[in-house]
């Protein structure tokens, strides 16, 4: 696995719960051994100094009825050695000498008696010496020049000499130190095979997270007809992916009802706008004077007036609301400037305006094509009723950060300070103005509803800026070259 | 010419079947679904006009309907609506055309008109139009005035193929918008009129019979006797 794909890895959630899990693990099988560890080593311990005693109460005996005669060494000493040998699961030691067990008797003096075993036995006698060992109770003796400790038990004997065994705790730690060394072997292959366990069965789960994650990411603005992946148990995660359909469901629900009641809102109203339209032109025709006329046509542009007013405004509504209902082409935005261009033109040089682009050349975006061309005619219209003569539009047609942005600057007297915070929102307009105010707000909601932004300001030399972002068509999508 | 309008508004019915008449066409007229379904089996119509909100049965379902039962003739379908959704779109590519309420009367004649011409069997296509002494190449995208070439733009030189082919007919701003600059906008300034200013002033010279006249609150019409 590369260093790539590792280090997400270890971001994850999954990893860090496998992480917790493992740890968690880890100490309680290791305090678990402690316990187990201790109870063999006492268990070992006790057995040991069960047969110590034992044997020295032996040798005691056989000292006792010795009698004490020049054979009384080599009696006792070959009673010891004899014991020496009884010793369970002893190793043979170096040297074919047995340095597991010693036997040494001290005279009434304390000065060494009878010695049985490796070495001049002058060391043990010292240890012994300086440790006080107490006859009955095995101790713990550690004795110059043997790496290992003794257990020695002692016993007095009634001429008031004392006879000790030691018995060496080399085989008794050997035992423990394979004990060990095999548990720390198990404990790190359990421990990294629950840890492996953990990690995958969290990673799986939580890969149903990740989808459902992706698949809501996908339920964009007008999309809501996806659903989340739902899986056929019935855990926490299936749970959240059913909740969270459910609340599409409810979502989807209220869009729409918002649709139907902008629906026949619309609807309503232009019924009897299409009657009333329709019977002014009849009567436009009958009226034969201009003066008839007159009114018949300015009452016409008015309802033009209405009419457009109300689709922007139903239109504005429902990009507030998230649900303006998009039908995606493919439109070339530097192609529709131009277009716009050729259609605007001859009003603004009328007005004494100049307009000028400054584009890269085609530009590919996905959208709602009649949304978009009623919305650079918003901006060219806005441009065309509020700059005064002799001035200058520029526009700008360029990608940036994957996004097609278009800047339109000019060098008028620029927004109203008293207006310029509220510029998006409805019924907002200058003092000169004679707008309904929908203006910037509807190319505000246009751009939103196919996910982009707008962006207005007044220039620091003078004059207004408005700067519009829309995503790229995903065939322009530099991160995807197409392979056709 | 036989038209079958489907329309429930009886105000709207009322005005478009005497403009209709007016216009020379022989209209049925059909309040609901059902209706329009007997009439237009009952005798042939050379096209239809279809309101989208009907009491019984939505205008869309009504012209499938009809397409299954042989009903050949093109629809112009009418709609309050305001996004036109995919199965108009799906409509308007097998040949019909949609009109978004409120619309003018010129542009909902003209639109009648396109459609019976797009499905009459194809004429032999004129590569001249003549319009009293206004003359046009459409091969050499040229016209002249009394033999005296015009200097027009290709843009001007569109729009007057547009007049021209609308010889005596109104033509409203939102038609030239939609056929000269392909876009169903209705911008709030007069940028079609000052084009209509320009062409005027290249082809009505001083002294000429002034051709292009002004309809206040209708729209434009290239004059043709």
């Amino acid at each position: 696995m590369s260093l790539k794909t590792i280090k997400p890895i270890m971001r994850s959630a999954a990893w860090r719960i496998s992480l917790w899990a493992t740890l968690a693990f880890a100490c309680g099988t290791m305090l678990v051994f402690v316990f187990l560890h201790r109870f063999v080593a006492d268990d070992i311990q006790r057995r040991s100094d069960a047969w110590l005693s034992g044997e020295v109460e032996v040798l005691g005996d056989v000292a006792e009825r010795t009698p004490k005669d020049a054979l009384y060494g080599r009696v006792v000493g070959e009673v010891a050695e004899l014991a020496g040998k009884e010793v369970p699961n002893k190793l043979p030691s170096e040297g074919g000498s047995n340095d597991s067990v010693f036997f040494l008797q001290t005279a009434a003096n304390g000065s060494l008696k009878l010695w049985v075993g490796a070495g001049s036995g002058v060391p043990n006698l010292k240890a012994i010496q300086a440790n006080r060992v107490v006859p009955d109770r095995p101790t713990d003796l550690h004795v110059q020049g043997f790496g290992v400790p003794f257990r020695v038990a002692s016993m007095r004997i009634e001429d008031g000499s004392y006879i000790y065994l030691g018995l060496s705790e080399r085989d008794e730690l050997r035992v423990l130190r394979s004990l060990r060394l095999r548990f720390i072997l198990i404990w790190l292959l359990i421990v990294l095979l629950g840890f492996g366990i953990v990690f995958f069965t969290t990673r799986r789960m939580l890969s149903h997270v990740r989808r459902i994650t992706e698949a809501a990411r996908g339920i964009g603005h007008s999309d809501l007809k996806t659903r989340v992946p739902t899986t056929q148990r019935n855990d926490e995660v299936a749970q959240l992916a059913l909740t969270l359909n459910s609340m599409l469901d409810r979502i989807e629900n209220s869009m729409h009802q918002l649709h139907t009641i902008t629906d026949s809102l619309a609807h309503d109203l232009r019924s009897p706008l299409t009657a009333i339209r329709g019977k002014l032109e009849m009567s436009l025709s009958a009226a034969t004077h201009g003066e008839q006329a007159e009114p018949i046509v300015s009452a016409i542009d008015e309802l033009d007036r209405l009419t457009d007013f109300l689709n922007k405004s139903l239109d504005v509504a429902e990009a507030k609301a998230d649900a303006l209902r998009l039908n995606r082409s493919e439109v070339d935005l530097d192609e529709l400037l131009k277009i716009m261009i050729d259609l605007y033109e001859p009003s603004m040089s009328e007005k004494g305006l100049q307009i000028r682009l400054q584009s890269d050349g085609p530009l590919k975006i996905e959208a709602d094509a009649a949304l978009i061309h009623r919305m650079i005619a918003n901006l060219f219209d806005n441009e065309l009723k509020h700059l005064p003569s002799a001035c200058t539009v520029s526009l700008r047609l360029r990608v940036e950060d994957d996004a097609a942005l278009l800047i339109l600057e000019d060098d008028g007297p620029g927004f109203d300070s008293e207006v310029s915070l509220h510029l998006f929102e409805r019924r907002v307009k200058g003092k000169d103005s004679d707008g309904h105010g929908l203006g910037l707000a509807f190319i505000d909601a246009v751009a939103r509803a196919h996910g982009g932004t707008v962006a207005a300001s007044n220039r620091g030399k003078g004059g207004a800026q408005i700067a519009v972002t829309l995503p790229l068509a995903s065939s322009e999508h530099p991160a995807s070259p197409v392979t056709t | 010419m036989k038209l079958l309008l489907v329309e429930d508004e009886i105000d709207i019915q009322s005005f478009l079947r005497s403009s209709l008449e007016e216009a020379g066409y022989q209209v049925d007229v059909a309040a609901d679904g059902r209706t329009a379904e007997r009439l237009a089996i009952e005798n042939p119509h050379d096209i239809l006009i279809v309101d989208l909100g009907l009491p019984d049965l939505d205008g869309i379902s009504l012209i499938l309907r009809l397409r299954q039962l042989g009903v050949r003739a093109p629809v112009l379908i009418l709609s309050a609506r305001r996004s036109v959704d995919d199965r108009v779109r799906g409509l308007e590519q097998g040949g019909d055309d949609y009109l978004t309420k409120p619309f003018a009367l010129a542009e909902l004649l003209a639109r009648l008109r396109n459609l019976l011409k797009r499905n009459s069997p194809p004429g032999t296509e004129a590569t001249r139009l003549r319009v009293l002494d206004l003359e046009l190449d459409l091969l050499r995208r040229e016209a002249s005035r009394s033999g005296q070439l015009l200097q027009l733009t290709t843009q001007e030189f569109v729009l007057l193929e547009f007049l021209c082919r609308n010889a005596g007919r109104v033509v409203t701003r939102s038609m030239i918008l939609d056929q000269v600059w392909g876009m169903r906008i209705q911008p709030d300034t007069n940028v079609v009129d000052v084009h209509i200013y320009r062409l005027r002033g290249k082809v009505d010279g001083k002294g000429q019979q002034p051709l292009i006249r002004t309809l206040r609150g209708v729209g434009y019409v290239l004059k043709d006797h």
